[in-house]
């Protein structure tokens, strides 16, 4: 597919950009790629047909023809609305048919375990040979070059998987293992969102994707493996008494500190990450001090109690212990 | 020449020692020269006067106890109207919020309850029951028939419908609406606090109800109320449809239904349906929703198109082209759509084979829709079009609709739905379809039929304003869409960040919005002005050649003045003496010397005249029996059973009181003169009276109720390795065999004082009805032991919990067989019911052998089954 | 319960009645075979074997309501005359479409089989 003829249509539909980190016509992966080359065919079909079946009406009811013979009226229901739609819809679900079994092959090397919580994603990466997963949340890297299952699944309420960019989407259901397999070809920074409702902060619910080549990924796994840096600049220490003194460990995980909690996103390497709170903020100092001080004001109904009563010491220092982890 | 071969469905059912109901006497079909025969002018009047009389409506504030279809038929569609646009309103202010990124104009939660309510609300308060509420306005007019079979039936559906949709839709002022969806997904919508799911669940079940009773009643309508000599190839094709979408209520409605039932006894007694801790699973409920949700989507279609296939031969002058094509269609449409429901699932991991099967006939229901379509152009190109107003709402319809199914037969593939399912491209999509497959027809056929209606028109220029503020704003509202989705914007979100390229497209989608809105305005003004300094329209405004354009102008009230003998598609243009005929009170009917309300009920296929039938008038116990209805659902919501309870009671003594006053009444003469020398029975029994088809329906949904029940005992059994869990107690065999015995017996002493009673043997008839009864309660209580003994704990796990529920149904269809069987009995003590006058037993034989069928299935699916698995 | 075929609506959608029982057979038992047992080899050689007895079914009822349509007879197809005749050909007419559409509704259902062979 060349590029001119989808710019010329995005141009067409009044629109700024086909492109979009989180957008199904700018694909980065094999299975988007075919399924955009598809929407454009399909939609070329469409607008052909729509404009023969209005145009049609149009002549019929404006334009006045001679009146038709009833035999050629009942030739054109036969013709337009059996042979045609028939052969047409054949091939076109021949093709989808064909297409299905292949962006559900079973991944290789590589499985990840994302698990839908509220509002945030739960992420652990099995890589082949190892045992022990390695615990993320919130953002999900992958390699280019080959296809890596993912296995989906859900705490409370149904969530659903997407990141546009890469392939469709997959609910994630409470009780249930759903699965899929994505084969990213572009490295980049991609945005995933939760896709089936899941209650008050639905729309708050964003993901980072991440492609990378193989070594960048095989370089970068082996660090999320690692346990967290230890801080060694006096205010990422005061950072950390804070972490500790207000029992931050209860839920979330550090590795390598004796903060184990599992209620909410593992933090081991929280200050590599894109984006904090589920894709909702940029990965920054302030972002960070806001989203503790008060995270029912950024994602309403979000299970995070507010730390409002830290002095703006305490948070700061915090922040930079929280950023230090990389 | 006189031809009463009934065929459908046929007799013979009954043993020959019977003696057999009263046959129609006389000539039929009528020959030239009685038509021609004149009537006498005074004797006519005469019958005028008393026709008026009888079909009088109430006066004052007597009017609201009103039951004619032509009074109950407006007041459903303006109580839809509003509801549409109090859901209306909520999309506006949904867009107000989603104009722009990061908005706070409407909280999140707030915003959530906005869309579940304006989904709910659409569907449930507006597209089906304005349907209902056409149909029932229109379809005598369009056979020709004074009134719907069950005028009260009617009434009551919509003052159910009135209860319920205010108490669902007013949950919005109070902050407590239902707020996880209009599809309720467990867990979410279980685990939801506040009353919400259980507004939505009860109220809306309410609705449903009042929904399928109405969906009987349009079926027995078309199938028994036609005019003679409409046979079934000269129905109005209005007619057609009505029939199967009425069939796709019946079957697609009660699944729902079921998972209502299902969804509501985890939220109130913690029943584990859909709770996988416990062996539940949110995916029944997404099945048993979507095997409504779907077929609902063309229930909500066909009828609108249904309308634009009574516009298009008017505009068109001639006779649709291809009339048993758009049967084929409409039928097939009706089939097919029953194998969708999945394609609303594409994304929940089921296999790809069985997806492949749902996308297959996703793909393949384009075929007899585009059928549908391409009749229509045919019979315009075939005849000289005139492009009346209700045209063009008709052409802005087949715009928006071709788009909308062409984006339908995109997302049917379902390796694309992966892509866009749950994005804007969606919300697109099914507005697409919904404005093209109904608002903008039943628009169309507002302006069409208003002459009707009213008596008066409406505006041709306020008509165009509004088309062209509808359209653009539709479009400038909803074409956006499909590209804001394929950018990536999910449904259902309250915002969004400023950063994704959403925010252009977004505002466009805000501001057609509201010139959607001006559009739908200047339509409310243009219905609901003043037009009493208009003149009356005259009779035919439009040169339509079916019947109902043969009422009368200023509208009398009868209906037809007498009932015709039909020959034709389009009797007004092919037999131009039928009008006259008609007014003269030369066909049937024609008067009312009983002083009671009659229409005529024809065979089901060849429409030869059977029975005078009396239909019901004014009454208040249809109120009273809606608001205790209304009590016994609405209660449950704040968990005050009590008093839910004697309404429940008090519901059913109303309608008790409702059935034994007015239907199945002992006639004067058991023959009468129906006109044009054919004499008719004035009372009929078994399948050849309405009553007896509309018990035979509503037991084919309550059958398809039942059979989603069992199809949750077998998801469960391929969806849980546990299902049922190792080891678990199982049912008791022996008390469940009892059961099952006790059950036939009940079931076979109904049956045999059904004859028994026919033969004369009324004692034996009694005797039999009193111990029916009783063998029918102790076989509930028989099968209540057998899940009891064993301790199956229904709070434990989703085994035992699912077998209590077939118990709860098994109780509750023995109660009110029970109830039927006492009535019957009732009746023939108090001399209701005689050997000759036994409708209701037959009825009640007839519902008997449906519990009988479900009782044995039921008793299998609890006590064998699970042993087997 | 059918009635006479010439006058029974229900024969007029006894084709449309297989494509449903066929739907429900081939997804029945696929949801069996991929989630209990068989796997996928199974699953599809079931529907195929489904499909071929349906399509069958179809052929048959299609020949009877092509007979009962007769329109070799009169080549009528509009059947809007207030007779017997046109009310038989009318549903032989309309049962012979149902059968075209179903059987294609039915080829279209066996078309997952030949081209997907996994469960996945």
């Amino acid at each position: 597919m060349s590029a001119a003829r989808p710019g010329l249509l995005c141009a067409a539909l009044l629109l700024s950009a086909c492109s979009g980190e989180q957008s199904v016509l700018a694909p980065a992966g094999r299975d988007a790629e075919v399924l955009a080359t598809l929407f454009w065919w399909m939609l070329g079909g469409a607008v052909v047909l729509w404009l023969l079946m209005n145009g049609l009406f149009f002549y019929v009811t404006r334009i006045r023809p001679q009146a038709l013979s009833p035999r050629a009226a009942e030739a054109l229901i036969i013709g337009g609305g059996i042979v045609f739609p028939t052969v047409v819809l054949a091939a076109l679900l021949s093709f989808a048919l064909s297409e299905m079994p292949k962006q559900r092959e079973p991944g290789e090397n590589l499985t990840v375990r994302i698990t839908g919580e509220s509002w945030w994603w739960r992420v652990d990466y099995l890589p082949e040979g190892s045992d022990t997963p390695i615990a993320s949340a919130n953002e999900l890297r992958l390699p280019t070059g080959q296809r890596s299952e993912l296995k989906l699944n859900a705490s409370e309420v149904i969530h659903s998987f997407w990141i546009p960019a890469l392939g469709g989407k997959t609910d994630m259901i409470p009780g249930r293992e759903t699965r899929m397999s994505l084969e990213p070809t572009v490295p980049g920074d991609y945005r995933g969102q939760c896709a089936e409702f899941c209650g008050e902060s639905h729309a708050l619910m964003a993901l980072a994707g991440v492609v990378m080549t193989p070594g960048d990924f095989a370089a970068w796994l082996e660090k999320e493996a690692a346990p967290a840096a230890i801080p060694t600049s006096a205010e990422a220490l005061r950072g950390l008494a804070v972490f500790n003194a207000e029992g931050c460990g209860g839920c979330h995980a550090v590795r390598g500190t004796e903060a184990a909690g599992t209620v909410g996103p593992d933090l081991t390497h929280l200050g590599g990450r894109v984006t904090l709170a589920a894709g909702i903020l940029p990965m920054e100092r302030d972002a960070l001090i806001r989203w503790i001080r008060d995270p029912e004001a950024l994602k309403p109904g979000a299970r995070m109690p507010g730390y409002d009563h830290l002095s703006d010491a305490e948070l700061s220092a915090l922040a930079t212990y929280l950023e230090g982890l990389e | 020449m006189t031809d009463f071969a009934d065929t459908f469905p046929p007799r013979g059912t009954r043993s020959n020692a019977e003696p057999a109901d009263p046959q129609p006497q006389g000539i039929y079909p009528p020959t030239e020269e009685m038509l021609n025969e004149p009537v006498d002018p005074a004797i006519a009047r005469a019958q005028e006067n008393r026709l008026r009389a009888v079909w009088q409506q109430p006066q004052g504030w007597r009017y609201w106890s009103a039951v004619n279809n032509s009074e109950v038929g407006a007041w459903y569609s303006l109580t839809a109207f509003a509801f549409m646009l109090a859901a209306g309103v909520l999309a506006l202010l949904m867009r107000v919020q989603l104009a722009v990124p990061d908005n706070d104009f409407i909280s999140a939660d707030r915003f959530n309850q906005f869309f579940t309510m304006h989904g709910s609300a659409m569907m449930f308060l507006f597209a089906v029951p304005m349907f209902e509420a056409i149909s029932i306005l229109l379809l005598p007019a369009f056979l020709g028939a004074r009134d719907m079979p069950f005028p009260r039936l009617s009434a009551y559906g919509y003052w159910s419908f009135l209860i319920g949709g205010i108490f669902v839709l007013g949950s919005v002022l109070f902050d407590v609406a239902p707020n996880s969806g209009w599809f309720m997904y467990p867990p979410l919508a279980t685990e939801a606090e506040g009353p919400g799911s259980d507004i939505w669940l009860l109220g809306l079940s309410f609705i449903e109800v009042a929904s399928i009773a109405a969906a009987v009643e349009l079926i027995v309508g078309v199938i028994k109320c036609r005019p003679p000599g409409m046979r079934i190839n000269l129905m109005p094709l209005y007619a057609w449809y009505v029939l199967v979408v009425g069939g796709m209520i019946l079957f697609a409605f009660p699944p729902l239904i079921a998972g209502d039932f299902l969804f509501e006894m985890q939220r109130s007694f913690d029943w584990p349906f859909f709770d996988p801790e416990r062996g539940g699973d949110p995916m029944l409920w997404q099945h048993l929703f979507w095997i409504f949700g779907h077929p609902e989507v063309y229930i909500i279609f066909l009828p609108s198109i249904a309308i634009a296939a009574m516009v298009v031969p008017t505009a068109a002058r001639r006779p649709i082209t291809g009339y048993s094509w758009i049967v084929l269609s409409a039928v097939g449409t009706g089939f097919l759509s029953f194998g969708l429901w999945v394609h609303h699932m594409f994304t929940t991991g089921l296999p790809s084979l069985s997806l492949g099967f749902f996308s297959a006939a996703s793909e393949a229901v384009v075929i007899p829709t585009g059928v549908q379509l391409f009749a229509f152009v045919a019979t315009l190109m075939v005849g000289r079009v005139k492009m009346i107003l209700p045209m063009l709402w008709i052409a802005g319809a087949l715009a928006i609709f071709t788009a909308g199914g062409l984006t339908g037969i995109m997302v049917a593939v379902a390796p694309f739905d992966w892509q866009v399912h749950d994005t804007y491209f969606i919300v697109a999509h099914l507005h697409y379809t919904l404005f093209g497959g109904m608002i903008f027809p039943i628009i169309g056929g507002v302006y069409y039929f208003y002459p009707f209606i009213t008596k008066k028109k409406m505006s041709d220029r306020l008509g165009r304003w509004a088309f062209w503020l509808m359209f653009t704003g539709f479009n400038l509202c909803f074409l956006p869409m499909h590209v804001t989705g394929l950018q990536g914007m999910p449904r259902r979100v309250f915002t969004y960040p400023e950063e994704l390229g959403w925010n252009a497209l977004n505002m466009v989608s805000t501001i057609g919005a509201f010139v959607t809105a001006a559009g739908v305005l200047v339509f409310a003004w243009d219905l609901l002005r003043p037009k009493s300094r208009q003149p009356l329209t005259e009779r035919n405004p439009w040169g339509g050649g079916t019947l109902e354009w043969a009422h009368d102008v200023p509208d009398p009230g009868w209906g037809a003045r007498s009932v015709p003998y039909i020959t034709s598609r389009y009797p007004l243009w092919d037999e131009p003496e039928l009008v006259g005929r008609m007014d003269a009170g030369r066909f049937y009917i024609p008067d009312a010397p009983e002083g009671k309300r009659e229409t005529i009920v024809t065979s089901a296929v060849d429409a030869v005249p059977q029975h005078v039938a009396r239909v019901t008038g004014p009454a208040w116990c249809t109120i009273v029996a809606a608001v205790f209805t209304g009590g016994a659902f609405i209660f449950p919501t704040f968990h005050w059973y009590p008093p839910a309870i004697v309404c429940g009671v008090l519901a059913i003594a109303t309608v008790l009181y409702w059935l034994w006053t007015s239907t199945a009444q002992i006639p004067e003469a058991p023959m009468k003169d129906a006109g044009l020398g054919l004499r008719l029975p004035t009372y009929v029994s078994g399948a050849k009276a309405p009553g007896w088809w509309a018990v035979f329906i509503t037991m084919l949904g309550d059958s398809t109720a039942f059979a989603s029940l069992v199809f949750g005992v077998f998801f469960y059994w391929t969806a849980r390795p546990d299902f049922p869990p190792e080891g678990a107690d199982h049912a008791n065999l022996a008390l469940a065999a009892l059961a099952a015995a006790l059950i036939a017996a009940s079931w076979g002493a109904t049956r045999i004082a059904r004859s028994q009673n026919r033969r004369g043997n009324v004692a034996r008839t009694r005797i039999l009805l009193a111990a029916a009864p009783v063998l029918a309660l102790a076989s509930a209580t028989s099968l209540v032991g057998a899940v009891w003994l064993p301790d199956m704990d229904p709070v434990s796990h989703v085994y035992p919990a699912m077998m209590w529920a077939l118990v709860v149904w098994f109780c509750a269809h023995t109660l009110l067989g029970v109830i039927m069987q006492g009535y019957c009995l009732a009746g023939s003590v108090f001399g209701k019911l005689t050997p000759r006058y036994d409708a209701d037993l037959w009825n009640t034989a007839l519902f008997w052998h449906f519990k009988l069928v479900m009782g044995l299935v039921g008793i299998a699916v609890i006590a064998l089954l699970p042993r087997m698995l | 319960m059918l009635g006479h075929r010439h006058s029974s609506l229900w024969h007029m959608i006894l084709a449309p009645t297989v494509w449903a029982v066929h739907f429900c057979v081939v997804y029945g038992w696929t949801a069996v075979q991929c989630a209990r047992a068989g796997g996928p080899d199974a699953a599809r050689t079931g529907v195929l074997i489904a499909t071929a007895v349906a399509l069958m079914a179809i052929v048959v009822l299609g020949w009877k309501a092509w007979r009962q349509w007769d329109y070799l007879d009169d080549f009528d197809y509009v059947h809007d005359q207030p007779t017997t005749e046109h009310r038989r050909e009318f549903l032989g007419h309309a049962g012979w479409l149902l059968a075209i559409v179903s059987a294609i509704g039915v080829g279209f259902n066996a078309l997952p089989a030949v081209f997907i062979r996994s469960c996945l």
